[in-house]
């Protein structure tokens, strides 16, 4: 059986034959031919027999893998932000931020490419730019570095600022589980201001394998 | 006969007068007009209903235009009535304040009917002064908390065993400025709290949901988009409730 999670950056795909989670740029994605048994992720219903809404993947997973009774479990894609809270054992709050909050990790990754940086290497700022999307923040980087800021710093600070949103966005818990891509970061995930456990991009995956076992009935 | 445009809930004494005119409840989408048409006269950043009332009343230009300001609407309409005075001389604009404290009941709220279809048959009872035919109660389900929105799309995703809470309750008994009823919820089922960005009722719904075991609170502008709808239908699903559409 073939799960999968067809993101904007990346597709992220579980046979569960193997148990290892594949990882391919969704620009490289053969759209013809492919199909899979469930999905999830903005483009999962081309592809799939049975599509997950993706607020329900990311908090089967946070169940799955927390073994907790309360927690925030915050997801920064490359397109939006979205979150779950649980208050024991129930969900309390959720919030998905496709437009305010939008572009984010793709902006992160662009600008990681364009200034050729190497984001293990950043120290955190001491202060952010104040980012309420990835398209508006931009003008700050660049009007700092007019202004003489180094373009590593001034990239830095809108990173911060990017994890500053996000965390505010979840509702500023005192812990945060983090989801995504931008797991990966060592800059940004070093920038919230709580602490931050990271659980890696395959989060929706381990929902929808829990779906699955459940025998929950998803919406076609 | 000339027609009537109303916004809001005007008191049963005027709907009595003007139930046998054509009413346009300029509250809802009625003209294929872009919102926009709005914003030379109301900021962009404005509750989604009354722009849609100006769009309306510009399109429809009705004879009369009853518009409620009291505190069954809000401040947002007595603005928007200075605004339509100027804008359309020669509409007869009439402020009305309705504390109508008869009670007519709730049995479309508390009935299984699919909620698009009960929403809708509650913002139409508002044009007759008649009693409300009785309907059986439902065991609910789910439950919506607010007004009734801009976007009626959201509705689809609910169960037809959503009972109704909020000002669409107050309206189908037939009194908007109704504290207690408006705050009125049922703490055991899983529940929107839903309000119009940019309206007051936002403070209301946000703070009825924090009170609330099991809720969502959720705002919309002019349409619902799909993140909107993913976070009702992953929170009827999260929640048990297995009756949803999606």
């Amino acid at each position: 059986m073939l799960l999968a999670d067809f993101g904007t950056s990346y597709c992220k795909f579980l046979d569960l034959n193997q148990n290892t989670p594949r990882l391919i740029p969704t620009r490289e994605l053969t759209r013809s031919s492919l199909r899979v048994d469930i999905a999830t992720g903005h483009n999962g219903k081309r592809y799939a027999e049975h599509y997950v809404n993706e607020l329900t993947a990311l908090a089967k997973g946070g169940e799955i893998l927390l073994h907790e009774k309360s927690f925030t479990l915050l997801d920064c894609g490359s397109r939006d932000i979205k979150f779950v809270r649980y208050e024991l054992g129930k969900i309390k709050d959720m919030g998905w931020n496709a437009e305010c909050g939008a572009s984010m990790g793709f902006t992160i990754e662009l600008l990681e490419k364009y200034y050729n940086l190497d984001f293990s290497l950043l120290d955190v700022p001491a202060s952010s730019f104040s980012v309420t999307c990835g398209v508006l923040g931009m003008s700050h980087i660049f009007d700092s570095v007019v202004n003489g800021q180094s373009e590593s710093e001034a990239v830095a600070r809108f990173v911060k600022g990017i994890a500053v949103n996000a965390y505010n966005f979840a509702g500023k818990p005192k812990i945060l589980h983090l989801s995504g891509g931008l797991c990966d970061n060592p800059l940004f995930v070093n920038s919230f201001p709580c602490r931050v456990v990271s659980l890696g991009r395959f989060v929706l995956l381990e929902g929808l394998k829990s779906i699955i076992q459940s025998g929950i009935p998803t919406p076609k | 006969m000339q027609s009537v445009g109303i916004v809001g809930i005007p008191p049963l004494h005027i709907i009595k007068k003007i139930e046998s005119s054509p009413i346009y409840d300029l509250d809802e989408p009625l003209v294929d007009q872009d919102i926009e048409n709005a914003s030379p006269f109301l900021p962009r950043v404005y509750c989604a209903i009354l722009r849609t009332a100006v769009v309306n009343s510009l399109s429809l230009k009705p004879a009369t235009i009853y518009i409620d300001v009291g505190p069954g609407k809000c401040d947002c309409a007595q603005h928007t009535a200075t605004i339509l005075e100027k804008i359309l001389p020669d509409s007869k604009i009439t402020r009305t304040i309705n504390q109508d404290k008869t009670d007519f009941g709730t049995p479309l709220c508390d009935c299984e009917m699919p909620l698009l279809k009960k929403l809708t048959a509650i913002t139409s009872s508002v044009q007759s002064s008649k009693p409300h035919k009785k309907l059986p109660s439902c065991v609910p389900t789910a439950g919506f908390w607010g007004v009734p929105p801009r976007d009626f799309s959201i509705l689809s995703l609910f169960p037809d065993t959503t009972h109704i809470y909020g000002w669409t309750r107050c309206m189908e008994n037939k009194t908007p400025d109704n504290r207690m009823l408006e705050e009125y919820v049922n703490p055991d089922i899983p529940t929107v709290f839903f309000a119009q960005s940019f309206c007051a009722k936002t403070a209301l719904a946000r703070h009825l949901a924090d009170c609330h075991p099991r809720s969502l609170y959720l705002d919309c502008d002019v349409t619902a988009g799909s993140s909107a709808k993913a976070k009702i239908q992953a929170f009827l699903e999260l929640s048990g409730v297995t009756n949803a559409l999606g």
